[in-house]
């Protein structure tokens, strides 16, 4: 009885004492990771949304809530010479491995697509991360939120053949994020002007 | 002071863990594309093994004997999800690369071996002595690895051109295979060099591979 009751106290000790330095430690070094993240992973992707913007999108975005998940949402303002060129949201796509996430920026006159970019994405190598390549994301520029789909869903976009559900994904992604612009475009514009 | 130094100069050579011991092979095989990937690689063990070691010799008189495991893997655990937490917070492309190999450290048999088989009976000098001696060995033989492949495969080591000229990289050497071939490779070198030596103390030759327990001295020191 007492080893068995030395090894729960012992085994709940360190289980304990672990937990709450993780947690510690997770809760100083959680700034710094968001910060890491929006420099390596959503900086460069507003690069490939609209490569000649000049302010710095990152240092001026803004937290909004999506009304339709009461989830935070973070907006990158893309500036030319002090002119609002694009509004830059993150959506998500279900791909063949994960969710895609992308980048895409829309023109705040027209609510057309500027472009896209890819943040986060587990694809196979070679074969879906086709769909990745300008040759497939050009297609999204300019298009308006309900064009913005695959032809086999009433859109125009083509799809990459042997990257279908990538390429799915991928348009899933701009619509969900087509979606949070949508909701949110009246505040947006609010903020940022 | 001799005891420490010799605990730790072990893992340097003679029971070098990739290359020696044939430990924690998977991260050996699967992140050293690149030089700096595999430097990046083993400072995260250097940093897990050498403060699991003191953790787990400092309270091995605690640990009940049969729930030590569990204990150990908790330890490790908590090390590993504390570097990857730096990691992302400080060295995030490092991050990017390594992937799924920073959390599979804990799984890594090198870490649990060491605490079974020297930490948990050993006082805390020894331990991390032993701990570092072998993650820095593990560092080096990464390093070297990943500098083997990086060379072959794309003429370059830490962004410096080594090979320049008309020299056509064997881009094979960065894929999968290539680490197969390369760790073949340095392992058949490792014994070759095994039997120079033996040959020029007039010993007789090793066998190859050696068999049985005497083929690692982890645990050489307890009996």
């Amino acid at each position: 009885m007492r080893e068995i009751l030395k090894m729960i106290v012992v085994l709940t000790c360190i289980a304990g004492i672990s937990g709450f330095a993780l947690s510690s430690l997770k809760q100083v070094t959680a700034p710094t990771i968001e910060l890491q993240l929006l420099t390596f992973v959503q900086g460069p992707s507003l690069k490939q949304v609209l490569p000649d913007y000049t302010n710095d999108p990152v240092q001026d975005r803004k937290k909004f809530t999506n009304p339709l998940t009461n989830k935070p949402v973070i907006v990158f303002p893309l500036k030319v010479d002090g002119q609002l060129k694009a509004i830059a949201v993150e959506g998500f796509g279900g791909g063949y491995g994960d969710n895609i996430g992308a980048m895409v920026g829309f023109n705040p006159e027209n609510d057309s697509v500027v472009g896209v970019g890819i943040t986060v994405q587990k694809e196979t190598p070679g074969i879906g991360s086709r769909a990745f390549e300008p040759a497939f994301l050009d297609q999204f520029k300019g298009l308006s939120e309900a064009d913005a789909k695959l032809k086999s869903d009433g859109g125009v976009v083509d799809a990459v053949s042997g990257a279908t559900i990538t390429s799915a994904g991928t348009a899933a992604a701009v619509q969900d994020a087509g979606k949070v612009y949508s909701a949110l475009k009246d505040q947006i514009i609010a903020a940022f002007e | 002071m001799a005891g420490i130094w010799k605990e730790f100069a072990k893992g340097l050579w003679a029971e070098l863990p990739p290359f020696r011991l044939l430990l924690g092979l998977c991260p050996v095989l699967a992140v050293t594309t690149k030089a700096e990937n595999g430097l990046g690689m083993g400072v995260a063990v250097v940093f897990v093994i050498t403060l699991s070691s003191f953790l787990v010799s400092f309270i091995r008189k605690i640990i009940p004997k049969k729930v030590r495991i569990a204990c150990y893997i908790t330890i490790a655990a908590s090390l590993v999800v504390s570097v990857e937490l730096l990691m992302q917070a400080y060295a995030y492309p490092l991050y990017q690369q390594l992937g799924i190999f920073v959390p599979l450290i804990v799984v890594n048999c090198l870490i649990l071996g060491r605490a079974e088989a020297f930490a948990g009976k050993n006082p805390v000098h020894l331990a991390v002595a032993d701990g570092l001696g072998m993650g820095i060995g593990f560092t080096l033989s990464l390093t070297f690895l990943g500098a083997v492949r990086e060379i072959l495969g794309t003429g370059e080591v830490f962004g410096v051109q080594v090979i320049g000229g008309s020299f056509e990289p064997v881009k094979f050497m960065v894929e999968a295979p290539g680490a197969f071939v390369a760790l073949g490779l340095i392992l058949a070198g490792m014994n070759w060099l095994a039997i120079v030596q033996a040959k020029r103390k007039g010993l007789p030759a090793p066998e190859n591979p050696r068999t049985g327990c005497d083929a690692c001295r982890a645990c050489a020191g307890l009996k």
